[in-house]
């Protein structure tokens, strides 16, 4: 119940740079999730706030108190782990118990706080048992039941479902979510895995190279990559290398015409791109569009391109067009697939929908 | 949502610091103090102790303990001089004790680690020769005693067990007995890191018995071999109670022996610590030769 | 229809095929091995057993608990002393070696070994010089609880220092989290954890200490005469039944100690360690 907030925060281990002026303002309430691969400091990120490292630059407030000096143990956060990280010699009650205990709380007051999140769990009369009985889903529901027993101000999770199995990911993703909406607090997040974010974040920060890529909803991180590295670590994408050969704006939208090769692409343009850009534009497969035969064939933008290979993977069929030497991938999903499937080395005519435009940083 | 950039005053900044300074200092004083108390028993009854046996070693006879102690080096003279002997038969019981755990260790330890499945109960008799060389010695006496259990078999066999008892031979395998588990230690932790698939490979590509033995598990395990050698090596250099009860004179010639008379019997403490200090420095050379080709349990 | 069908080959493992012959031998060879690794305890026991006039008598116990008691009686508090001086010596040292960056590490580690490596009879023969000389602790409990403690907490260290080792960060870090200091985390999650590890450190102070004779026999006196010293005492004068009752009754109830650990903990603990 805190808003956390992080300014310029820096972790140096000698020469190497693990998080590299990392800010955030994450407001009470809100469920925040540092989304990006292994090693991009999104870990580290997370044991600064818990207080398990210390920053070597860089200031973290809870709320408007500087936490920096404050130690894991003062800073009443709850952190939940890759693995679920259950005390193997205590029972699940005496487990749940242990921040209560060590704080000396009154006996009658830890015994009635661990009923009640026993309850929450959904595993009443499981208070006996060692945590070596249980499954892998109840080791983690009790790991957070844990974690909630003192009341945090920051709930911190690491990875915490990465080590359960695929259909167990997505129910405990979602119960965390309940869980977190329920508290009301203050929750930051680290997965590499962009489903489980995008399923349960109020907004997303994408890390890189210890360093924040960009930080937004998911529409904005999906639709609007701020970066190559975005563009690229999100989803699929098709990457177009081009220039800028206009910009129109209108009351609400800039648009910019950029030549890709021998193709024309229509574009969200940021404010900070201008004609004569090198840019890279982006292009998911799954937003190109495959025109049927009656389309009209005089509109502006479309692109013409021959099939070279077709997979049918059930729900979707990935088509790779050749659209004038440049390779294009095309996702076709809903009933439109079937009609594809006979495309090999056939023409098609595609529509290139919400193209997104970054600086090209290596021109 | 909120805007992720965010201003600070410079007060709150500077805050953290001066605590964390604190902080470093206690965290790096924290380690030394936890070792403390073992530094200090290692330093009273360990250096201190060396150290005294070094001074001792270059005084005469007992003069160390009254007011005007005699420096020499005569003791160390009279060592390699008087006792060089005592030194060779200390080496040469040690390496013969060393070379049959090697010859029958390593069979020992190949077969239990890819062939039994009772390694349990292995380990748990194995520890019989770990309470000591004192019992082990005593038993064997026993047994080849003429009165002894096994006295009906050995008589029946022609064996004259009297001959045997007071000999080179037992008194090597008495010794060979107690450091046993130490090679198979060493070997067995050596050949269980070599996958039985590299075996398998170099049969399916012709290779004989012999031949897997000497071009893949030999170069492969040669380091447990060493460390398993020179750590029995180690422990018989000390050799004492052994030769005493399963050896003769000649056996009996030892370093370890010879100081005990010298020092608590003839309480000539200058040769006895001239002695122990002979004696460390081969046993030490052993060990850091040995700590060299082990991967140690402690590693560090 | 029914063309000659070839009839189709067997095949029988020989009973003394090659191959069982080699496997049946190599476990006769492991066999040969664990008799003679007992065969000591047996013929010793066999022998306390023995009557003057033949026959098998307990006899020769009523002196391990009459005249041979004071001496157990001197090796178990000894040893118990031991253990516990070891314990609060060796269970901050290894943690900190494991968990705290110590200027020049692997200096400290192997002088701290130091007594490990020196042969009994030489740390013998300098702690007689040190105790009469400088501590004036000759023939005394001191004496031996010193020598003892320098000689073993080594020993205790190594299976504690594996088991820190192996024990994840993340039960300390999650200890921190819900609100337990350095010192909580360290007795109510880290200590618990460690159990097996301290407990493998303690069998291996017993069985050493509870067996050691040769550095007793440099410092011990006549009333600090050890069990195992009167062992070694007695079989310089001949080999009664008696002196047999009291090395067998050593050896086995180090080995039920053992049998005890083995079955609680396993043998995980005690890799690279004095006991396999």
């Amino acid at each position: 119940m805190a808003r956390v907030r992080l300014v310029e925060v820096t972790k140096r281990y000698g020469q190497t740079v693990a998080v590299d002026r990392v800010s955030a303002d994450i407001a009470e309430g809100e469920f925040v999730t540092l989304l990006g691969p292994s090693g991009c400091g999104k870990t580290t990120t997370l044991r600064m706030v818990a207080g398990l490292v210390e920053p070597t630059e860089g200031v973290i407030l809870f709320d408007d108190q500087v936490v920096n000096a404050i130690p894991t143990h003062k800073r009443n956060v709850g952190l939940a782990f890759q693995s679920h990280a259950l005390f193997p010699h205590l029972t699940v009650a005496k487990n749940i118990a242990f921040g209560l205990s060590v704080k000396r709380r009154p006996k009658a007051e830890i015994e009635q706080r661990v009923n009640e999140l026993l309850a929450m769990i959904e595993l009443e009369g499981y208070g006996d048992r060692m945590p070596a009985q249980l499954s892998g889903g109840q080791q983690q529901r009790v790991a957070l039941a844990r974690m909630l027993a003192t009341d945090p101000r920051v709930l911190l999770f690491d990875e915490p479902l990465s080590a359960l199995d695929r259909n167990l990911r997505d129910t405990l993703k979602y119960s965390i979510l309940a869980l977190q909406r329920r508290t009301k607090k203050t929750a930051i997040y680290v997965t590499h895995d962009q489903s489980e974010a995008f399923a349960i974040s109020d907004r997303i920060f994408v890390m890189n190279k210890g360093r924040v890529e960009q930080a937004g909803t998911q529409l904005d991180i999906y639709l609007r990559p701020a970066t190559e590295f975005v563009a690229n670590f999100v989803g699929d994408n098709n990457a177009l290398r081009g220039t800028v050969v206009e910009v129109h704006e209108d009351s609400n939208h800039r648009r910019a015409t950029i030549r890709c090769g021998s193709l024309t692409v229509q574009a969200h343009a940021p404010g900070s791109i201008a004609p004569g850009d090198r840019v890279l534009a982006f292009v998911r497969p799954e937003n190109i569009e495959v025109l049927q035969d009656g389309a009209s064939a005089d509109e502006p933008g479309l692109i013409e391109g021959a099939v070279e290979q077709v997979v049918f993977e059930g729900p979707a069929v990935r088509l790779l067009v050749d659209a004038d030497g440049t390779p294009l991938k095309v996702t076709v999903s809903g009933v439109q697939r079937l009609t594809l499937l006979d495309a090999q080395r056939k023409r098609l005519r595609l529509r290139l929908r919400e193209v997104s435009v970054v600086r090209d940083e290596a021109a | 949502m909120a805007h992720p950039t965010v201003t600070l005053s410079t007060r709150e900044s500077v805050a953290p610091s001066r605590a964390s300074l604190w902080k470093r200092w206690k965290g790096a004083l924290i380690g030394p103090g936890l070792i403390l108390p073992a530094a200090i028993v290692t330093i009273l009854f360990s250096v201190i102790p060396l150290i005294y046996l070094v001074i001792v070693s270059f005084t005469e006879e007992s003069s160390f303990f009254f007011n005007n102690p005699v420096y020499t080096t005569a003791n160390y003279s009279t060592v390699f001089d008087r006792y060089l002997p005592h030194i060779q038969t200390t080496i040469r019981l040690a390496l013969l004790a060393s070379l049959v755990n090697l010859v029958f260790g390593y069979p020992f330890a190949y077969i239990l680690v890819r062939r039994v499945r009772y390694r349990e109960l292995v380990r748990t008799l194995m520890v019989f020769p770990l309470f000591g060389p004192l019992y082990l010695a005593f038993g064997i006496r026993y047994v080849l005693l003429p009165n002894g259990p096994l006295a009906p078999v050995l008589d029946f066999l022609g064996i004259n067990a009297t001959t045997l008892l007071i000999s080179e031979p037992m008194t090597v395998f008495g010794m060979a007995m107690f450091t046993f588990p130490f090679m198979v230690m060493n070997v067995g932790t050596a050949l269980s890191n070599v996958d039985p698939l590299l075996e398998e490979a170099a049969q399916t590509l012709g290779a004989k018995p012999w031949q897997i033995f000497t071009r893949v598990l030999f170069p492969l395990s040669r380091s447990g071999i060493l460390a398993g050698f020179l750590m029995c090596f180690g422990w018989n250099l000390g050799v004492f109670v052994v030769p005493i009860l399963l050896g003769g004179t000649a056996q009996q010639r030892v370093l370890s022996i010879t100081l005990h008379q010298k020092g608590l019997s003839q309480f000539d403490y200058g040769l006895a610590s001239a002695m122990g200090i002979v004696l460390m420095a081969l046993a030490f050379g052993v060990t850091w030769l040995s700590l060299r080709f082990s991967r140690g349990a402690l590693g560090a | 229809m029914s063309a000659a069908v070839a009839p189709t080959p067997t095949y029988r493992r020989a009973l003394l095929a090659p191959r069982r012959i080699s496997a049946g031998l190599q476990h006769a060879y492991i066999w040969l091995w664990l008799v003679l690794f007992a065969l000591p305890f047996v013929t010793t026991t066999l022998h306390s057993l023995r009557a003057p006039e033949g026959g098998l008598t307990l006899e020769s116990y009523r002196y391990v608990f009459g005249s041979f008691k004071e001496n157990l009686l001197l090796s178990v508090e000894v040893t118990v002393a031991t253990i516990v001086l070891n314990l609060f010596i060796a269970i901050p040292a290894a943690y900190a070696i494991v968990r705290h960056p110590i200027p020049g590490k692997r200096f400290i580690l192997s002088t701290l070994n130091l007594a490990l490596y020196t042969p009994g009879a030489v740390m013998g023969i300098s702690l007689a010089i040190t105790y009469a000389f400088l501590f004036d602790i000759p023939r005394t409990f001191v004496g031996l609880l010193g020598a003892y403690v320098v000689g073993t907490y080594p020993l205790m260290l190594v299976p504690i220092i594996v088991a820190l080792r192996d024990l994840p960060r993340v039960y300390e870090e999650a200890a921190r989290t819900l609100g337990a200091n350095r010192l909580t985390t360290f007795f109510r999650v880290e200590l618990p954890l460690l159990g097996p590890g301290i407990s493998a450190g303690i069998l291996l102070t017993f069985v050493i200490v509870f067996n050691e004779f040769l550095v007793t026999l440099f410092i011990a006196g006549p009333n600090t005469t050890t069990a195992a010293l009167r062992v070694y005492n007695l079989t310089r004068t001949g080999f009664l039944p008696s002196t047999a009752a009291l090395a067998a009754t050593m050896q086995f109830v180090s080995f039920i100690i053992v049998l005890v650990f083995f079955k609680t903990f396993g043998s995980r603990y005690l890799k690279g360690t004095y006991l396999i």
